[in-house]
Parts: C-alpha cells; sequence; structure tokens
C-alpha cells in the first residue's frame, strides 16, 4: 500500500519535478498543480491524503487555498504542509493574515526551503501514521 | 463728612487729599500723612513736592479752570526724600450753589505698575527671541490661511512670507493643500502632529514634521494657529535607505531559497536518474540545474540593478500607448479576480515626458493594488477598476478607480510607507512605496482618496513640462 497520496502546489515547475520524484521515490502517490486554483479544480476529483503548497503564488497565494480549505467541511482536517522561502518578518506576516481570517487553523507544517528531504519525509510519516509511511522517515536510496 | 465717609476716606489705599482755590490743602488721609507728614494747611505744591511756586501743570488748577476732573502723571517726593511716580486724578467739589469750592486729589503709586509693565516688556522680548531663534520652522496664520508672523528660520527657507497664503509659501501651490491641519485645529481647537513634504524658497523638498496649535484671544476664541515644523529630511532619507537594504536582503534571501530549491531537485534528478538507470532523468535533472544557475545570474543582475539609485530616462510617452499595454497586461489577472478592468483616454491625450519603465511600473502597482483591494471584498456588487487618463495642463492626470474594500484613515495615511502591506502575505509593501517615489522623482503628485466598503480612487498627476526631482529613485 502506498504511504500515501499527495498534491503538491508550487508555481516553480522544477520545485514541483523535484518534490515530486523524491516523495515518489519514496512510495508516495503524488499529484502536482502550478496555483492554487489549480490545485482546487485537482481536489475536485480526488482526495489527496495530504497537501503540501507553497506561500507565494502569482493570483491566489498558498495561504488563501488553506483558508479555503479550512473553511470547508469536507477539508477542513486534511493536513497542509507549508512550504517557504519566506523570511521571518513575512511568516509573521502570515500569521498576521491568518489571525484576521477568524480563527483558521493554521498549516500542520511549516518547511523552510531549500527542503531538507529527511526532514519533509518524517513530517510526512508524523502526520499520516495510519498510511504506514517509510520506516523512520529515513530517506529511500535513489 | 460722617463717620462712615471719614472712615473710607481715611483708608483709601492712595494719597488723597483736598485743595483749596489757594492750593492749601484742607484735608488729607492717613496714607498721606504717613508718607508727607501732617501737612494740612501747607500748600500742595511744597507738601507734595518741596516747591516754594505753583507747579506749571498743576491739576488742580486746571480742574478750578476747566470744571471737570483731570488725570495726569506726576512725580512726587515723599518726606523722606523719596521719588514717587503717581497717576494723579482730580475731581471737582462743588459748594450749594454749584460752584467748585474745592478740588480732591488721588495719588496712585505707579511702581508696581511700571515694575510689571518692565516685566511684561522683558518677557515680551524673550518670547520674541525665542520665537525668532528656535531652530525649526514656525508660522503663524490666520483663518484665511494667511501667514501673519514667521520666524528667522522660516523666513529664511520658504522667503518674505508674511501676508502670503500658506500653501503658497509651503508648497508652492495655487490652491489650498488637500489636507490642512491648521483648518482642523481652527475647525475644533485641538492641536495636530502631521508629516509633510514642503518646498522651499529654492525649490529643494523638505520632509518635515509639523505640529499646530490654537492661539486664543482673550475671549478664548481661536484667533490664529501656529504651526511649527521641524525639518525630519535626513532622518527620513536614512530611513530610507536602511529599510530599502532590509527589503533587499529579505528579497535576496526568499529569491535565493527558492532557487537553492531548484538546484538541490537538478542535482536529486542527475543522481537519482544515474542510480536508476534512467537517462531522460539524469537530462531532465541537467536541465534544471542549468535552468537554475541561469536563474541565479539573472537574479544577480536584477539585485545590481534595483540596488543602484538610477537617473530617470526621459522620453516623449504616449499616453494611449501606455494605458493600452498596461490595462492589457493586467485583464488575466483581473479575470481571475472577477474584476472588470477598463480604460478610457479622453480626447486626445497624446504625449508627455517620462521614463516609460518606470512610470509603467508604478500604473501596474497602483492597478494591482486596486484589484487586490476588489478581491480582498466580500460585498456582491460586481467589481471594477477603471482607470482614466485626460490632458489637464499643466499635467496628465491619471485616475484609477475601484469598489473595492477601501481603506480606513489610518490605513490611507500609511499606504506610501515601505513594508506597509494592508494585504496579508500577497502584498509585499513594496508597490506603493515605490510608484511614490516613482511619481515625486517626476515632479508630480499622487492623491488618494478612500471610504471602508466603498472604494478607492488614485489621482496621480505627472507634469506635462519635464520637471524632475533631484532625487534618485529605485524603481
Amino acid at each position: 500500500m502506498a504511504p500515501g497520496r499527495l498534491l503538491v502546489v508550487d508555481d516553480d515547475p522544477d520545485i514541483l519535478v523535484y518534490v515530486a520524484s523524491l516523495l515518489e521515490d519514496n512510495g508516495y502517490e503524488v499529484t502536482t498543480a502550478r496555483s492554487a486554483v489549480e490545485a482546487l479544480a485537482v481536489l475536485d476529483g480526488r482526495r489527496p491524503d495530504a497537501l503540501l503548497v507553497d506561500v507565494l503564488m502569482p493570483g491566489r497565494s498558498g495561504l488563501d487555498l488553506l483558508v479555503s480549505l479550512r473553511r470547508s467541511p469536507g477539508w477542513r482536517d486534511t493536513p497542509l504542509v507549508v512550504m517557504t522561502g519566506m523570511d521571518q518578518i513575512l511568516r509573521d506576516d502570515c500569521q498576521n493574515y491568518l489571525g484576521n481570517q477568524n480563527g483558521v487553523r493554521g498549516p500542520d507544517a511549516v518547511l523552510g526551503k531549500p527542503i531538507d528531504p529527511p526532514t519533509l519525509l518524517a513530517v510526512l510519516k508524523h502526520l499520516l501514521p495510519e498510511r504506514g509511511g517509510v520506516s523512520d522517515g529515513r530517506l529511500a536510496q535513489p | 463728612m460722617d463717620d462712615r465717609y471719614r472712615q473710607y476716606f481715611e483708608n483709601m489705599p492712595c494719597y488723597v487729599t483736598v485743595h483749596d482755590r489757594e492750593f492749601r490743602i484742607v484735608e488729607a488721609n492717613s496714607r498721606f500723612r504717613r508718607d508727607f507728614g501732617d501737612r494740612v494747611g501747607d500748600f500742595c505744591y511744597r507738601a507734595y513736592k518741596g516747591r516754594s511756586e505753583v507747579c506749571p501743570d498743576c491739576p488742580v488748577e486746571e480742574t478750578f479752570a476747566a470744571g471737570a476732573g483731570q488725570v495726569s502723571e506726576q512725580t512726587l517726593v515723599t518726606a523722606a526724600g523719596v521719588e514717587l511716580p503717581v497717576r494723579v486724578r482730580t475731581t471737582p467739589i462743588h459748594d450749594r450753589d454749584g460752584r467748585i469750592a474745592m478740588v480732591m486729589e488721588m495719588h496712585t503709586d505707579l511702581r508696581e505698575a511700571r515694575q510689571l509693565r518692565r516685566m511684561l516688556d522683558e518677557s515680551k522680548a524673550r518670547l520674541a527671541q525665542l520665537f525668532e531663534e528656535v531652530p525649526c520652522y514656525i508660522s503663524v496664520q490666520s483663518r484665511d490661511r494667511v501667514i501673519v508672523q514667521a520666524n528667522r528660520k522660516f523666513r529664511e527657507t520658504f522667503g518674505p512670507a508674511v501676508g502670503q497664503s500658506c500653501y503658497r509659501v509651503y508648497k508652492h501651490r495655487d490652491e489650498p493643500c488637500l489636507y490642512c491641519p491648521c483648518e482642523e485645529t481652527f475647525a475644533d481647537g485641538l492641536s495636530r502632529e502631521h508629516e509633510e513634504v514642503v518646498v522651499s524658497a529654492d525649490g529643494r523638498k523638505i520632509d518635515v514634521l509639523c505640529t499646530t496649535a490654537p492661539v486664543r484671544d482673550a475671549s478664548g476664541e481661536i484667533g490664529a494657529v501656529i504651526e511649527m515644523s521641524v525639518d525630519i529630511t535626513q532622518l527620513r532619507e536614512l530611513q530610507s535607505q536602511l529599510t530599502s537594504i532590509g527589503l533587499l536582503v529579505g528579497s535576496i534571501s526568499h529569491g535565493i531559497k527558492g532557487l537553492l530549491t531548484g538546484l538541490d531537485g537538478g542535482i536529486y534528478m542527475v543522481n537519482s536518474g544515474f542510480a536508476k538507470g534512467k537517462p531522460e532523468r539524469v537530462t531532465q535533472g541537467w536541465e534544471m540545474v542549468q535552468r537554475n544557475v541561469d536563474r541565479i545570474r539573472s537574479m544577480v543582475l536584477d539585485i545590481l540593478y534595483y540596488a543602484k539609485d538610477r537617473e530617470l530616462q526621459l522620453e516623449p510617452i504616449d499616453v494611449a500607448l501606455l494605458v493600452g499595454e498596461t490595462v492589457e497586461g493586467l485583464q488575466k489577472r483581473a479575470a481571475d479576480f472577477d474584476v472588470a478592468i477598463s480604460a478610457d483616454v479622453q480626447g486626445d491625450a497624446g504625449q508627455f515626458p517620462g521614463d516609460l519603465k518606470a512610470v509603467r511600473a508604478m500604473l501596474v502597482n497602483i492597478l494591482e493594488n486596486s484589484l487586490d483591494a476588489c478581491r480582498a471584498d466580500s460585498k456582491a456588487d460586481a467589481h471594477r477598476v477603471r482607470l482614466t487618463v485626460r490632458r489637464f495642463p499643466p499635467f496628465m492626470d491619471f485616475v484609477i478607480e475601484d469598489n473595492g474594500i477601501g481603506m480606513d484613515r489610518e490605513t490611507l495615511d500609511k499606504i506610501f510607507t515601505l513594508f506597509f502591506s494592508s494585504k496579508g502575505v500577497s502584498g509585499t509593501g513594496l508597490g506603493l512605496f515605490v510608484s511614490n517615489k516613482i511619481v515625486d522623482k517626476h515632479g508630480g503628485a499622487i492623491q488618494v482618496t478612500s471610504e471602508p466598503g466603498k472604494g478607492t480612487t488614485f489621482r496621480v498627476r505627472l507634469p506635462l513640462e519635464a520637471k524632475p526631482s533631484t532625487q534618485p529613485v529605485a524603481c
């Protein structure tokens, strides 16, 4: 059984290819989207176990996507991991933004870019324990 | 004189004497006796001044002659030889036939009044010196916005200003400013603090922190408003440079992290492609490495461009072309946000001198701000953003209107501040700051009006004749 179905959202195609390959090499089933709008369209047809979402994207941001999902009863509890290269000042800005959204629950984890693969896998294993995941979050050999 | 009046007469806190036609003192109160001795029956000129004949300006004599009371100032000499300045008031005393029988004289000691006047004069001089020499700009303005007083530093910087309108002197404007702190102080009597950019007589732009206070007359009415402005130009320049550095570091850091992730991805694909024997994956990874190296190179060049203050590259800009291209470039974003964006160039707007790249960036920033304001607005109305341009000599007038979320006063006050963003993560706090700098650099002005829930209007005026300011702009 695959350790989980994931949707990765990032406007940078290189990062999408990288993260998708890394996760697929570690057994995950991965779908990708290049914007929040595209992600919502993907979610219409399938149900991933977790989402990995970039923050700063053209059009709707990753946080807008998070707010939409958290407000939707069917998606409220789906784990969402934010991937960002933002500095503290902008992370604070994110927090203020979420603070103005009537108590919307924040992301389940925030991963800094560049992404550290063992940390990413450990986070996913923690968020999706019933799916089994890769043992101890160790990186599969390429 | 009955006892009661005798008591009043005796206890008057001044010298009171009654004189007959021969200038003899016929009555004198206790204070007179204290300082001049018991001189009843003596001639007043001898008692009061030690003279041997009638004084040339004798108020008693004048009262007998005129038939009415007199007022004058005299100097008396007391029994102890002390000279005493006094104000003398006389009153004729009539007999039963209505003729003037005697004259009463009251002398008020002027020493205390003169001392107070001297102190008052000294205080006035000190205040005037303070007003003149204080190292900031001070002006006093009337209700009709005319400067009625200005201190030395003000006159040195803004020229002879008294009698002229404050908006003409401070900003070289022909009409009152949109926001006038003096007007508000006149209206409610409260002090205002406001940051402004003013222009000196020689055309230098000065950032000032301006404070107003009402000047009330004796009845408590506000007769004028005093305005004190402190030059904070250097402070603002330093602040701007520091924040620019902070912003640059933040942008570089964010950009590099993204590129490093891309590079990591390329390396991962190359390594895993080799390990799995998948040459197409190696090729894909290598392309990713090359692409991200190119992006790093391009980013470094961009940073160098942004970091360096550059002079405007002025050229004739065709307004219709500029507006068409700018709005066209935003159509997709507007459609994504479900906002109708339109442009209207009124009449033959023609051309104006400007830095095309900078002016386009400025318009895009403001229009994107308007689109975001519509997107953030939850009301059901159809959202629209409209750019209207017309030639309005001596300016080219750009008006950007939206019916989005609008701004409250506090937000409005900060929108041109670096790093201020009301849009959460979707705003960097850079766009309107740079837009303002671009307009300022062209010698133009931006005005903003907004109402929460109704929308915002930006009016940008760029001069039809090139008159760029001297400050370089990062744009």
